[in-house]
């Protein structure tokens, strides 16, 4: 030390002698104070494992909480999930993960977890051993199908479904059983995606890739505050903002949020009128001159559909849209009604703000990202909001290019993954739809089950599941991985639907919750990384994970369940598989379904590698943009893009109106209710409540007013406000001046909470396109309670 | 990041000769700081280095004192997890970055805590509530069977008198200066010498929870 210092004083300078004398001078109480020390004296607040091996192994996996699918690193010692890191790995987040994901083991360890399975015998749920509920749930199944027909038993799961999980449940309901009854919570969150994508380009999920975020100069939050949902992806964009000096963000949204807070521009829009700003920024790019015509005239062609297409708040609604071929002209007569200044009636936005927008937009020498999840999703007219900004992209020729990328993001961690591309959705197969007869036999092939058995009619979507339920149509329902009883809109028809005399809940969870408190037979699950699995994140990334620990008690993976009960019904040779390498002989058997260039998966060997792996995986290449021949294998027509998704290999600009929500506040009901997420909590709670980090920093749920609506109603912060609806009503703290901040007339209330059912007031109207319900609108009044 | 490549070649070379000079490149007078290339170091020394240059004198020397190794756990569930916010923030946590970074990034007294501000080791991440959490209850929802590891223990040099190795994984925690150094500082880890700049140059990181590897030398 001595030495070092002596060799230093060669080349002193003031501002060294300085900073040594500083140094000398704090000497001795540094001294004091570490030289009262043990060397290996121990802290931590929290238990410390008894027979601490002192080694921690480390072991990838992405993240369990939402689609933006970090990779985590899982620390394990002795057989536990001790600690959790970024994974660097994994292009995702490099490292970086948000407080869910770095405290996402502690879900694993909350003392009430599900560890044996329930039946309700007399009223009463008690314990029985695992392989005698499933004894009970085949035998459920048989008789209730025998007695009521092949489309009175159905199955419910979840985005939080691994891929295996909600491919044996598609093959046991669709190719075995022969219902079309199986459905997702993904149908609540992302259906209006898939029918946008399918209307706009023929093909699901999108072009693009998070890398988009590395080049556009300009980002659009379409109703989407990522700095609280997608805060990973959120801080990539930040990070951007600061290296690269030509960067902006723009928050468009009905409620200030922490994106507002962050963004260089926010602009507020009524509640519904996306619909109408996104027809003005295209007038206004075409009137503007700004169109990119070599691409408009090359790859893209202009349709409208049906108009006035209602809500579904009834019973057995149906609607079936028909694509009507327009010419530019036509389109952009229509969009006339549509100038700035008569938007700026309807949505309240200023003309000049939707001038701007449009002008960035239309800018060929910037790089635009539009970002989307729930706003636009849950949204009676979802389908063509997603259609509508498409429109925006494909005028301008800002699409399938680094840094231009309409993205839509989910809210699910495997929403894409096991929900979209598995097709866990009434009308869908692993490849295709029901509808068609080579989509069947495909099934039928890969399945080995005889083509008779899918059923070519697509039967309930998920509300009308729910309203079958509770009109004794459906009698069986296993619901896996989600909260039904707490997430459903309308809920209480619902809850007291499943309570009925004759009707058979079972529920797989890893906690109780208010869905296991209605169920009939509660199976223990393992929960995220207790078993092998995938998930499928936002931008066509497939993850996979090994089983890291061991599940608890009787626990079992849903996949696994779903195979037990398949073979008790029958079926063992199409769930022939062990249980050291069911998941692997899975993938592979479902890999077949995606063969080509199109979508090809990567295989299993890979899979287990890598930290995540984007499709379509062709020659041991990933794909980052679709559509664009430098980069995706599928494309052949030989030019800049190639749309193959349509036949007429074009993308698809619709002509779609704005028309209004389902219900709007009245006299009566004069404010609009919006529900959403917080960042600590994900879904209903069960999980992120358990965590005590987040549980203590966002501990209840709160209805969030504007400040002038809160002064009038003679409430300040913490004081109950009943909420009233239609429906039904809750009473809740106020929040005022918190983290989000409504506009005058209307409320937000996030819905992670169970003791406040948030959801008994919202209405189950729904997009007739996706039939995604419309969570973020609908009328209320309130009180002073 | 380019120029660290341009000057692979030159890598070898240097960490010999900063073998030899020791400390007296590291010490940072402004004339030898011209000299050094700082594309020399690796990439973490090389910005402990820069933000040692950058850290204000008084941080070398005040102690707050009251920052302790209990304390600083007592903010974690686990060793390296990211520490909740132990005082209370606006309710409206603004997006704004200068709300945590204006204390936070570099230090200082506030006379609001009346505390020594502690500095992160990471400010190029802004968005700060991505992953420290406010503590409104200390409530429980439910009870919970949580363990974890103990954390690393202090001062376990591999030979008698040798630098203690980093027993921390360095990720999100590159910059040593930050924790290690100045009255923030917690003060069982506070070091005593941090006028030497390249913590590295010494101090190997050599993680606790893994197993030690000894060398092998390859087969034939
Ligand atoms: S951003 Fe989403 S995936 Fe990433 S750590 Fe947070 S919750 Fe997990």
């Amino acid at each position: 030390m001595t030495t070092t210092n002596n060799q230093g004083d060669n080349e002193v300078t003031m501002k060294l002698n300085r900073r040594r004398f500083i140094r000398h001078a704090a000497t001795s109480s540094a001294i004091a104070t570490a030289g009262a020390l043990f060397p290996g004296i121990s802290f931590g607040s929290w238990p410390q494992l008894a027979n601490n091996s002192g080694l921690v192994s480390w072991q990838k996996a992405p993240c369990r909480f939402c689609g933006t699918g970090c990779g985590v690193l899982i620390g394990v010692s002795d057989g536990r999930a001790v600690a959790v890191k970024g994974d660097p790995n994994c292009s995702v987040n490099k490292g970086l993960c948000c407080m869910k994901g770095y405290h996402s083991v502690q879900a694993l360890y909350g003392k009430d977890r599900l560890t044996t399975a329930q039946v309700r015998k007399n009223g009463t749920l008690v314990e029985v051993p695992i392989q005698e509920a499933l004894d009970l749930i085949a035998d459920k199944l048989k008789t209730t199908r025998e007695l009521h027909g092949k489309d009175s038993v159905a199955i419910y799961g979840s985005g939080q479904w691994t891929i295996p999980d909600g491919y044996v449940a598609s093959k046991l309901f669709k190719g075995c059983l022969g219902t079309n009854n199986v459905e997702a919570n993904a149908r609540l969150c992302m259906a209006s995606a898939v029918t946008g994508f399918m209307t706009s380009f023929g093909l699901d999920e999108p072009m693009g890739c998070y890398e988009d975020m590395d080049h556009a100069n300009i980002f659009v939050t379409w109703g989407n505050n990522m700095a609280e949902m997608h805060p990973v992806l959120f801080s990539r964009m930040l990070a951007n903002r600061k290296r690269r000096t030509n960067v902006r963000i723009i928050d468009f949204a009905t409620r200030s949020t922490r994106t507002s807070q962050a963004a260089d521009k926010s602009i507020l829009f009524k509640p519904q009128t996306d619909l109408a700003v996104a027809n003005a920024i295209c007038y206004e790019i075409i009137n503007r001159d700004w169109v990119n015509w070599d691409f408009v005239n090359q790859h893209v062609s202009f349709h409208r559909g049906k108009t006035d297409i209602g809500y579904g708040t009834e019973d057995h609604f149906a609607f079936k849209d028909q694509a009507e071929a327009i010419s530019f002209e036509e389109y952009s007569r229509f969009l006339e009604d549509y100038t700035p200044e008569k938007v700026e009636k309807i949505s309240g936005v200023a003309a000049k703000d939707i001038k701007y927008l449009a002008a960035l937009y239309g800018d060929p020498a910037l790089k635009v990202t539009s970002f989307w999840c729930m706003g636009m999703n849950q949204h009676t007219r979802g389908t063509w909001i997603n259609n509508l900004v498409y429109n925006i992209h494909l005028l301008t020729g800002k699409i399938s290019t680094p840094g231009n990328s309409p993205f839509s993001l989910t809210g699910q961690p495997s929403a894409c993954g096991t929900v979209r591309e598995v097709g866990t959705l009434t009308h869908k197969l692993p490849h295709g739809v029901v509808m068609n007869q080579h989509h069947r036999e495909m099934a039928a092939g890969i399945w080995d089950v005889p083509l008779s058995n899918i059923d070519p009619k697509p039967s309930y979507h998920t509300v009308e599941m729910f309203r079958a339920l509770d009109r004794g149509d459906i009698k069986f329902i296993w619901i896996q991985v989600t909260n039904p009883m707490v997430t459903m809109p309308n809920l209480r028809r619902y809850r007291d639907g499943g309570l009925k005399g004759d009707r058979f809940v079972v529920v797989s969870d890893v906690y109780p919750t208010p869905t296991t408190d209605i169920a009939d037979v509660i199976l223990p699950a393992a929960m995220w990384v207790e078993q092998e699995g995938m998930f499928g994140n936002s931008e066509r990334r497939t993850q996979h994970f090994a089983q890291i620990v061991d599940p608890p008690g009787e626990a079992m993976s849903d996949t696994w369940q779903i195979i037990e009960v398949a073979r008790r019904l029958g079926f063992e040779q199409q769930f022939p598989w062990s249980k050291e390498d069911y998941i692997e002989k899975i993938w592979e058997e479902y890999r077949r379904f995606h063969a080509g260039p199109k979508h090809e998966m990567a295989p299993y060997s890979v899979l287990r590698e890598r930290s995540g792996v984007q499709w379509p995986y062709v020659n041991g290449r990933e794909t980052r943009w679709r559509f664009n021949p430098k980069y995706d294998p599928a494309c052949s027509n030989g030019k800049d893009f190639d749309f193959y998704g349509k036949k007429d290999n074009r993308a698809w600009i619709w002509a779609r109106p704005y028309e209004p929500a389902a219900e709007s506040p009245d006299n009566t009901y004069n404010f609009w209710l919006n529900t959403g997420r917080v960042i600590e909590h994900w879904h209903t709670g069960s999980m992120t409540r358990r965590i005590p980090v987040l549980h203590n920093a966002v501990p209840a749920a709160y209805v969030e007013l504007h400040p002038e609506d809160a002064a009038e109603l003679g409430v300040v912060n913490g004081e109950m406000v009943k909420i009233i609806s239609r429906r039904g009503e809750v009473t809740m703290p106020a929040q005022i001046q918190g983290r989000g901040v409504p506009v005058r007339g209307m409320v937000f209330v996030p819905f992670f909470d169970e003791s406040y059912l948030i959801n008994e007031l919202t209405l189950d109207a729904f997009c007739p396109i996706s039939k995604q319900p419309d969570y973020k609108k609908c009328a209320v009044r309130l009180e002073k309670a | 990041m380019m120029k660290q490549s341009e000057k692979r070649g030159w890598v070898g070379p240097c960490i010999a000769a900063c073998c030899i000079l020791g400390a007296a490149v590291t010490i940072g007078s402004p004339k030898h700081s011209a000299a050094i290339d700082l594309g020399n170091f690796d990439h973490q020394g090389q910005k402990v280095f820069r933000s040692y240059e950058a850290t204000p004198e008084t941080y070398l020397a005040a102690d707050s004192g009251d920052r302790n190794l209990a304390r600083f756990y007592e903010l974690r569930q686990y060793p390296g997890s990211p520490p909740r916010i132990p005082h209370g923030v606006e309710a409206s946590f603004s997006g704004d970055e200068s709300n945590c970074l204006s204390c936070h990034g570099k230090g200082g007294y506030s006379p609001e805590f009346g505390k020594f501000v502690p500095v992160t080791p990471h400010p190029e991440n802004t968005l700060c509530y991505q992953c420290h959490a406010r503590v409104i209850t200390e409530k429980a929802f439910g009870e919970s069977d949580w363990q974890s590891i103990r954390p690393p223990r202090l001062g376990r040099s591999f030979l008698s008198s040798s630098p203690p190795p980093i027993p921390h994984s360095l990720q999100l925690r590159e910059n040593c200066i930050s924790c290690h150094t100045g009255p923030g500082a917690v003060v069982e880890i506070r070091v005593e010498h941090s006028s030497r700049g390249n913590c590295r140059q010494c101090h190997v990181p050599a993680v606790q929870t893994a197993p030690v590897n000894e060398f092998v030398r390859p087969g034939p």
